[in-house]
Parts: C-alpha cells; structure tokens; sequence
C-alpha cells in the first residue's frame, strides 16, 4: 500500500514539475527570444492588471487554445489522427519514470528513494521510449493526408534514426566508465550494492557524486567532454528544436507534421515539445552534470552542516527578496500613470510581494534554524538536491531556447552528412579510445 | 491633277481637292482645325488651318483653298505655328474652361489642340469673361452651353444642309454672338445628336450620355447598328458591362459619318430589365429558370426529328445564325416547314437619309440564307394545324395579336431570344440567346452588303452566344460536322453561299463588302 | 589532367577547421545572443518598442491618412464629379456617379461617391489630380479598422465628415 502511495506521489510531483516547466518555458522562449532580439516581448495580457512579465500569455493561450474549433482535413485517417497528438505526448511524459531527482527522503524513518522507477535498464528504457516518439509524428503527418505533414513526418523519421544511434553511441562510453566502479560509502546500505552498475540511472548519478584525484566532481562532462558533446547534439536533434527543426521546417513545409492539427490537439503537440525539451534538460543534467549532485556537497556534507547553510540561505533569500521589492519601488516612481488602469498597480504589488518573501525569510532566522537536529538535516539535504536538480533543469531548457535564438536551421543534407559522416566515427573513436583507457588504468 | 509641295514633299492630288485634305495626306494628320468638315459645306470661321503659300503676302485658309498645280505649302513653319497658336488663343479668351465638368473633355477639339498646338500661358488678363447661358435644354436629345461655343458653325451647317430643317443659328454679334434655336423651336429632328458628334467642343452634348461616364474610361467596339436594313456602321462605347452610346463609324458607302437618334438609343434594349437572362420553362403555367444542363435536355427531348412541325427565323438572326437554323431546321423538318418570318412585319415609315421604313436589320441575309417569309394568316394557319414542337428563333413574332393568340394554342414553342417579350410569353421552353452586342455576326443591309459587327459587352446572367446553341442541338440531331467555333461556321457559311464569290466572311473588309456589286468600295 | 588556366572557383574561402567543427563559432554566437539579453533585461526603458494604443508614433503633418471630402460653405461637397481622381488612381479604389446639379452654376456633383478603403494605397495621387482641392488626405488617421469589407467601402457622406475620432 504505502509503495503505491509512494510512487503516486512520486509520479504527481513530476507530472506537476513537467506541466508548470512547460509554461515557464513557453514564456521563457517568448520572452527571451524577445529580448535577444531588441523587443519586449509578450506583456499584454493581464488579470486584473497583473501580467507577471508574460507569464499569463500562456494562461491565456491555453484558453484560447481550448475554445477554437478543431478543424480537421477531411481525407484524414481518423484514428491515427486523433491518436497521434496523445502518442507523442503519452511518451513525452513516460520517459521521466526512470530520471532521479534525488537520492533518498527519509519518511517516518524510511529511506524513499527519489526517483519514480528505479530500473535495472534505465538508459535502455530512456532509448526505447524516445524513440517510440517517432511515432506519434509520423502518424501524425501520415494520417493528416497532406503532402506537408506527409514530408514533415519523413523527415522527422529519417532525423531520429539517424540521431539514435549518435545518442546511443556516446551514453555507452559513459556506462564504461561508471560501471562496477565502488558504491559511494554513504549510499552502500541504501543502494544495497558495493558496484554501481552503469544503466541504472540512480548509480549513474551517485557516482557522478565523487570526486576525480580528489579535487574534480567526477561529473559526466569531465570524464566523457567528447560524449557529452555528441551527446548534446543528438539530444538537440532528437527534440526536433532548432538548429535541427527540419520536421517542422516552415519555409519548406509550412509546419510540417504538425499543420493540420487545430485548437487541442495542435497543443498537445506544441506542449509535447516542451515537454521532450524537459526531458533533454534532464538526461543531459542525469547523465553529464551530476543530476542532482552539487558539486563537493555530497549528502554526508550537507548533512553535516545543514543549520548553517540553511541560515546562510535564508539571509540570502532575505537579501534578494529586498533587492527585488526595491527595484520594484523605483519602477513605481518611474511608471506612475503609464497605462491609466490596473496595470499601473503591478509594481506596487510585486515590491510589497517580494518585501512579504524577504520579512518571512527573516523571519525564518527567528526560528533559530542553525540549531537544526539530524532529521531535519537528512530532509535539508534532500530538499537541496531536488533544487539543484531543478535548477540544472531550467538552465539545461534555457540552453535549448538560448540556442534556438542563436544559429540559423540546417540544411537536410547537411543534418544528415552531420549525423553519419561526423559524429558516428567520433562517437565510435569515443567508445574505443575509453575501453582503451578503462582498461590500461 | 495639280503637282503641289507641302513641308517639302511633293504630292499628286486630282483637281479641285481642298488644300486642307492635301495638306492631310501629306502630314498625315489633319490640320488644327474646328469649322472644317469634310460632309459640310466650308465656312472658314475658325481660321486655325492657316497655312503659308508661296507668293501669296498672306497666311490662307487651306480649307477654303483649291489646289493649284505648282502651289507650294508650308503647314508647320514659325509663321504658321504662331498664327495657329494665337488664333487658338482668341478662341479660349472666353471659354470657361470647365474641362472638369463638361462631357467633350476627353475627346474636345480645343483640348487637343491645346495640347498640340498651344501650350502658352494666357495674355488676356480679364476680370470677367463674358457669361453665356449653360445647360441649355433645346432639344428631347441636346443640351446647349453657349459659352463653351467656338462658333464653329458645324451643327447650324449640319441642320441646314444635312437635315433641312435648319432649327439652329448664330445670334448676336462680337462676343456676344451664339448659338440658339430658332425661336419657339425645338432641335427635334431624327438626327440631332449628330450635331454632339460633329460638335467640336462641349457646346452640344447628349442628354442621354450627360454625366454617365468621361469618355476616356470608354472601350470602343465596331458594330452594325441593328435598328433598321440601312446598316449604319456604329461604334459602341461600353465599360465593363455597361454600354454607354452609340456612335456613328464612318463608312462612304452605307452612312457617312452620320446616324439617326432612334439608332443611337438601341443599346438601352439590351440592359433592359426584360431580359431573358437564365433558361427558362414552363411548369404550371409560369416560367421557372433552370440551369443549362436540364434545358438543354429538355430540348434535345422537343426537338427530336420528327416532333418538329415548325421552325420559324426572324430577320433579326445574324447571317450565320439564319443558315446554322436553317441546316437544322432541314434536319428536323420539311422545306415547307420552315418559315423565315412574318411578312410585312416590323415595317414602319423611314425617312429618304437614313431610317429605312423596314425596322429589322437582317432581312435580306434572311433571303440570302434561303428562308422564306410568309404573309400574317398562312403563318397562323400553320401554327394552328402545329401539334409537335415549334422552334422560334430571335425576334418577337407574337407581337402580332393574332400570332400571338396562335402561338399561345401551341403545346410545345421553344423560343431562343433576348426578351421576355410576348414570344417568350408563349413559350414552353424559352432560351437566353445574346443581344446584338453581345456576339459577333454579320448583317445584310437593304442594298445586299454584307457587314461585320464584332462583340462587346458580356452577355447578361447564364445567355449564351445563339451559335453556339443551335451548334449544340445540331450535334445532338446527329449533324457531325456541327461548328465548334464562330470561324468555321463563317468559313463553311461562306463555302454554303457564296461558292463562286472571291472573299473572305471570316475577315470582312472595314466598309463590308457587296457580293451583288463586286466592285465595292470606293469614295461614294 | 592540367587546370591549368580554368578559373579557379567562386573564390569561397575553404572552411577553416574552426569553422568546420561549429563548436567555438556556436559559443561565440551563443556569447553575442546572451549579450543583448542580458543589457535588454536590465535597461527595458531603451527598448524601441511602442506600447501602441497607449503610445502613438507622431506622424509629420504631411502624412497621407484616410480621405475626406471637402465642403462648400453650404455643407454640399466641392467635388464636381470630374473623376480626375478616379482616373488617376492606381488603385481604381475611387468610384463615382455624376448627376445635374440643380444649380446650374456648379452644373456637376457626385451622387454618389465611393473609396474602397482597402484597395487605397494612399498615393495621394487623387489630390493631386483633383481641380477643386475637393479630396485630401489630410486627416492624419491611420487606425482604419472595420469588421466587414463592405465597411471600407466608405461612401460621400461619411467622406464629407470625416472626423479625426476614427469612428466609422
């Protein structure tokens, strides 16, 4: 009973940190493009004056987006059709099931490992799933029956095949190198294990945990740089994002698999790829940043020294929370009566809103938080790791977006001559070249 | 001949030519002018076609000027320009210049002119230029202002000479002086609408084409005016699918340069709101439009051989129309069968110019194709013995009570015409056929000349070109070399009639062309 | 096999091997897109974006807005019905129906007097060609919005009082 509460849980905590990274990225692609390009941006719409940046445009999108019509094309195929939105989205969402976001929580004394499923042959179920992905967009543009979609769907098959292997390629030198390496000593009862094995995503990521001669997180990207490259790239054209959206390439084919979906269904798929970002942020934080590891702070530290850190934090928290409720007090003086409604208020509210974070942030230290026994620690640490797994998260999503702003679409031949002619001998040489070394050290 | 040098070029030109129309086969255009006309008499008010002759101390009016062997003439040196410029000049010192709203802009003598041979800055420095009566009505058809006048003198030449009834004149002296009615007159005779054309300035305009359109927005089409068996040769003037007016079109051997008022209203006929625009049948006593497809069925079914006991033509069928009727009348029906028309019919008193007393414009073609024509009570006769189907084809027989009453006895009329007239009214099936204006064909006028007229505005709602119909249910009777287009039926109409004649239907000379009188043409 | 004397390509410079492997030109690209980001979150105030119905750009006095038809002292339009802008116009968006005036001085008046406002490319053509100073483009409105296209075909009376206020 409780293993099932348990992994419900586990599963709500994902679905909702998925759901709301979509929105966030979805403003963080409109705003931030924006902002590269010299405009401002999404900043009109409003509830009850409050426009949170442009974080409600998405709110509203979704509205919007749940009272049109759906049109479809009358030669459609229409249980593919209406099947290929859920399929892409279904297998979106499924990949997470493996991706650790922590090590353990300890509930009422037991040790609950952070993560939803905790398999064997974690990095196989992460390659299987993604690309059953494929699937949902090429049904997609088959079953729309137009000759657009129809491109878009070859296209994105084509794409995916070839950049499979690439991705598979470069994750097994990383699984030669952390597999049968010694279980790191706090986590030798929890795991159950002396040897981590390298397709299990949990041990992948404890032991990116130590530290390389004794100064170097032994991090994916240090061990594997070349990897990770390859890695990367494969995971930027699995994703279908810029600068490989050549299945959705509009100057070509307008929107390519996707063109003749409308209202819900086109959502679905325009969530879908937020949401395949998410999970390329995650592998590439799981299996090349360390996961949830922050660097020299392994569990054993920030146990250790948990009643400081956290008075540290919440002085910090404090800090910003001032900071912030003083630029917005100087927006107020400088936008007094700009809009003549409800929007003239937004700044006073978000000055008082930041000013209520940093009182209770202060509040907080009242508390006496650096006299914080052991169970609070353990809970600390896991929190910690959660954050800073959240936080590679969001950096990783924001990479894609930064990237899409940045370079220019490949061309089809070029994508392809990339794939097969340049990173499959170099993820080859990858491989050979750490057995090699593997084995001699 | 007299041998004379204009500009430098040497010309040959019978005796007793005007100077002026040498001195316009040697320039090539005419010279600026505005009381010249070659269908008048001279008058030499204007004196704009001032030319210099060698010898003689001063410039001479070419219009009014015989040639002389050995003359030599200089139409475009300094001296000429000058006085052309400033008798142009004295000409505009009181015209109001309201280009804007006057209908002659556009096609204006003194606008022309202007431009050609003007381009100066006035030196007359007026307060007030002397004011005349504007938008004068003298007439059903012209409207008069008096101040735009150049008193050219054309029209008041025009009515004296050409109609005889003489209703215009010059009144007053100096700037004073104008045109007018006689007092107590009305310019109301059949042909006041020429004096609008030969006017050269916006002095007499139609009432009918007042402030409908500049005439610069107007396409141009040639045709044949359909109102009576003289021909005229027309210019329609049409926008989009609207037609405008009509003009007279030159042509020496059938109208000159002139055309009757009566003909100059014909083209309201054709955006008369009786239109037969959509196919049309009989269901319960009324007519309900159809689409083509079940009309055509419909009558392919009526006319199957046999079922046929009368194809009645008209005299308003274009030549090839009346022999494309006639093959398949022959198809379906006897010789005695098929009849050309009512006798005696459409026949009105004509005046000696141009009206002709018999109103339709094809009748001799109607002959030529072959039809005959049959007096009011043997048509009716064989209307009434009629129990299969009866074709009618253009015109409006049943305009005539008593062929109308017998028409209405028939079970089975299919009417191809323009009009919902009495004719459609009888009708079981009635067919949207084109106007006049709406399709190419030819016309046979009263002396035999076979002249062109070509297609200008769309046809109205789903009508359809009267070939084209009657190609379709010649097809359907089982004729196998029904024409597909208006040149092969030309070509094979030509081959029909005229086996022996050498020209061409297809490409018809501008004048028309008289296979009764092969030597046609020429200045008559 | 000798090239000699064939010319030697389009001159493109090979790809150096920097270039060939994308990797520091991406972070270079990637450096210069983050540049703008980061100096555009912190002085939004210089962003050349309008925030346009409450900021409006101001347009030089000579700019061509929407028509208008001028008056006579008696409230009856100026125009003569000449068609001068009709003819004139590029567009053919000017559509006009003379009729006698009861005043036979002025003769001439459009009965009816169309502009289709979205076949207009604002030319100005037509106040050029117009002899009475009878249309002008002069009423600086920009903001021509309807929601049918037979509103834009706006007829005599409307272009005789064209108020600035925009309102159809």
């Amino acid at each position: 009973m409780d293993i099932i509460l348990e992994t419900l849980s586990k599963i709500g905590f994902m679905f909702a940190v998925i759901m709301g990274m979509v929105v966030v990225l979805i403003w963080m692609e409109r705003k931030g493009a924006a902002f590269i390009q010299d405009r401002t941006g999404p900043n009109r719409a409003a509830i009850l004056g409050v426009r949170l940046a442009g974080l409600v445009h998405p709110v509203a999108d979704v509205f919007k987006l749940l009272f049109k019509e759906d049109i479809q094309p009358s030669g459609r195929h229409r249980a593919f059709y209406n099947l290929a939105p859920w399929l892409v989205m279904t297998v979106a969402l499924s990949t997470y099931a493996v991706i650790p976001f922590g090590d353990y929580l300890t509930v009422a004394g037991r040790k609950v490992a952070l993560v939803t499923a905790d398999l064997n042959v974690g990095l196989l179920y992460i390659l299987a799933v993604a690309s059953l992905g494929t699937y949902g967009v090429v049904m997609a543009g088959w079953a729309a029956n137009n000759k657009y979609t129809f491109l878009g769907g070859v296209r994105a098959t084509a794409q995916m095949i070839s950049y499979e292997i690439n991705m598979g390629l470069a994750l097994m030198g990383l699984v030669l190198v952390f597999s049968h390496t010694a279980t790191p000593g706090y986590l030798r009862e929890f795991l159950g294990t002396d040897f981590l094995s390298g397709l299990r995503l949990t041990h992948l990521v404890a032991g990116q945990g130590e530290l390389l001669w004794g100064f170097l997180p032994k991090w994916g990207i240090v061990v594997q740089p070349l990897g990770f490259l390859l890695f990367i790239t494969a995971v930027y054209a699995e994703t279908n994002r810029n600068p490989f959206d050549l299945p959705e390439g509009e100057s070509e084919i307008v929107a390519g698999y996707h063109l003749e979906y409308s209202s819900m269904k086109f959502a679905l798929f325009f969530m879908a790829e937020y949401a395949h970002m998410v999970i390329g942020a995650a592998l590439i934080a799981t299996f090349y940043f360390g996961g949830y590891q922050i660097p020299w702070m392994p569990r054993p530290v920030l146990e250790a020294h948990a009643g400081m850190l956290l008075t540290l934090k919440l002085i910090a928290v404090a800090a910003v929370g001032f900071l912030f409720a003083l630029l917005f007090l100087r927006r107020t003086q400088r936008e007094k009566g700009k809009f003549g409604d409800l929007r003239d208020n937004e700044p006073r509210l978000g000055a008082g809103l930041w000013l209520i974070v940093a009182l209770a942030a202060l509040g907080g230290l009242a508390l006496r938080p650096w006299t914080l026994g052991p169970e609070g620690a353990s809970l600390f640490a896991s929190l910690m790791q959660v954050g800073a797994f959240l936080a590679k998260l969001v950096f990783f999503a924001w990479l894609f977006i930064w990237v899409r702003w940045t370079l220019p679409r490949f061309r089809y031949d070029q994508l392809m001559g990339l794939g097969w002619k340049v990173m499959l001998p170099l993820g080859v040489a990858n491989l050979v070249v750490t057995a090699v070394v593997l084995t001699i050290v | 001949m007299a041998k004379l040098t204009i500009d430098g070029k040497e010309l040959e030109v019978p005796d007793g030519t005007r100077l002026f129309d040498a001195c316009t086969e040697a320039r090539g255009k005419p010279l600026p002018h505005f009381c010249y006309h070659p269908d008048l008499s001279v008058a030499g008010v204007c004196r704009l076609c001032q030319v210099e002759i060698e010898g003689m101390p001063k410039l001479a009016i070419a219009c009014n000027t015989i040639v002389n062997d050995g003359m030599v003439v200089h139409t475009n040196n300094e001296r000429v320009r000058k006085a052309s410029e400033q008798i142009l000049e004295m000409h505009l010192i009181n015209h109001p210049v309201d280009c804007p709203i006057c209908d002659q802009a556009g096609e204006c003598g003194l606008q022309n002119q202007y431009m050609e041979y003007g381009l100066y800055d006035s030196k007359v420095e007026m307060v007030q230029k002397t004011h005349k009566k504007k938008a004068k009505v003298i007439g059903p058809q012209v409207i008069l202002d008096q101040e735009r006048c150049v008193l050219c003198s054309r029209c008041v030449r025009f009515c004296n000479e050409v109609t005889g009834t003489g209703e215009l004149g010059i009144y007053n002296r100096g700037d004073r002086a104008e045109i007018d009615t006689a007092p107590g007159v009305d310019l109301d005779n059949n042909y006041s609408l020429n004096t609008v054309d030969i006017c050269p300035v916006g002095a007499l305009t139609s009432r009918d084409f007042r402030f409908q359109k500049r005439v610069w927005m107007l396409k141009a089409a040639e045709s044949i005016c359909p109102g009576c068996s003289t021909g005229c040769n027309v210019r329609i003037d049409y926008e989009g699918s609207r037609i405008y007016r009509l003009k007279p079109r030159f042509n020496p051997d059938v109208n000159r340069r002139w055309m009757c008022d009566k003909g100059r209203m014909l083209y309201k006929a054709v955006h008369d709101e009786k239109r037969l625009t959509e196919p049309m049948k009989r269901s319960g006593g009324e007519l309900q439009t159809l689409g083509w497809q079940e009309a055509s069925e419909t009558a392919v079914g009526m006319l199957k051989p046999g079922r046929v006991d009368l194809v009645l033509g008209s005299p308003h069928l274009s030549l090839e129309e009346a022999v494309l009727l006639r093959r398949l009348g022959l198809k379906l029906a006897g010789e005695d069968q098929l009849v050309g028309g009512v006798a005696g019919a459409e026949v009105r008193p004509g005046d000696d110019l141009l009206l002709n007393s018999d109103r339709t414009p094809n009748r001799a073609g109607l002959r030529m194709a072959g039809w005959q024509e049959l007096p009011v009570a043997e048509l009716v006769a064989k209307l009434r013995e009629a129990r299969g189907t009866v074709l009618v084809h253009g015109g409006n027989p049943a305009a005539d009570e008593s062929v109308r009453e017998a028409l209405a006895g028939c079970q089975h009329v299919l009417y191809i015409g323009t009009h919902r007239n009495e004719t459609a009214g009888t009708a079981a099936l009635a067919l949207p056929g084109a106007a006049w204006a709406e399709k190419a064909g030819i016309f046979v006028n009263k002396d035999g000349r076979l002249q062109a007229f070509k297609s200008s505005i769309v046809r109205p709602g789903q009508a359809r070109e009267d070939w084209r119909v009657l190609s379709e249910l010649l097809a359907a009777a089982g004729e196998e070399e029904a024409p597909g287009s208006l040149r092969a039926l030309r070509k094979s109409v030509g081959a029909d009639l005229f086996p022996d004649v050498e020209f061409n239907l297809v490409a018809l000379p501008a004048r028309g062309v008289n296979p009764t009188a092969p030597v046609a043409g020429g200045e008559g | 096999m000798s090239f000699e004397g064939l010319p030697k390509g389009t001159g493109a410079k090979k790809a150096s091997f920097r270039d060939a492997i994308y990797f520091w030109e991406i972070l270079r690209g990637l450096g210069v897109t983050i540049k703008h980001l980061v100096y555009n979150i912190f002085h939004t105030a210089e962003m050349p974006t309008m925030q346009y119905p409450e900021e409006k750009r101001v347009y030089s006095d000579r700019f061509r807005g929407r028509h208008r038809l001028m008056q006579r002292e008696d409230g009856t339009p100026r125009c003569v019905a000449c068609q001068m802008c009709s003819t004139v116009c590029p567009a053919d968006c000017i559509a006009i129906q003379g009729a006698e005036h009861p005043d036979s001085e002025i003769e001439k008046f459009p009965e009816t007097f169309e502009i289709d406002l979205l076949r207009c490319v604002f030319c100005g053509l037509c106040e050029e060609a117009c002899p009475c100073d009878a249309i002008r483009l002069d009423t600086g409105i920009y903001e021509i919005a309807a929601d049918s296209r037979e509103k834009f075909i706006v007829q005599k009376d409307f272009l005789l009082n064209n108020k600035e206020d925009g309102t159809y």
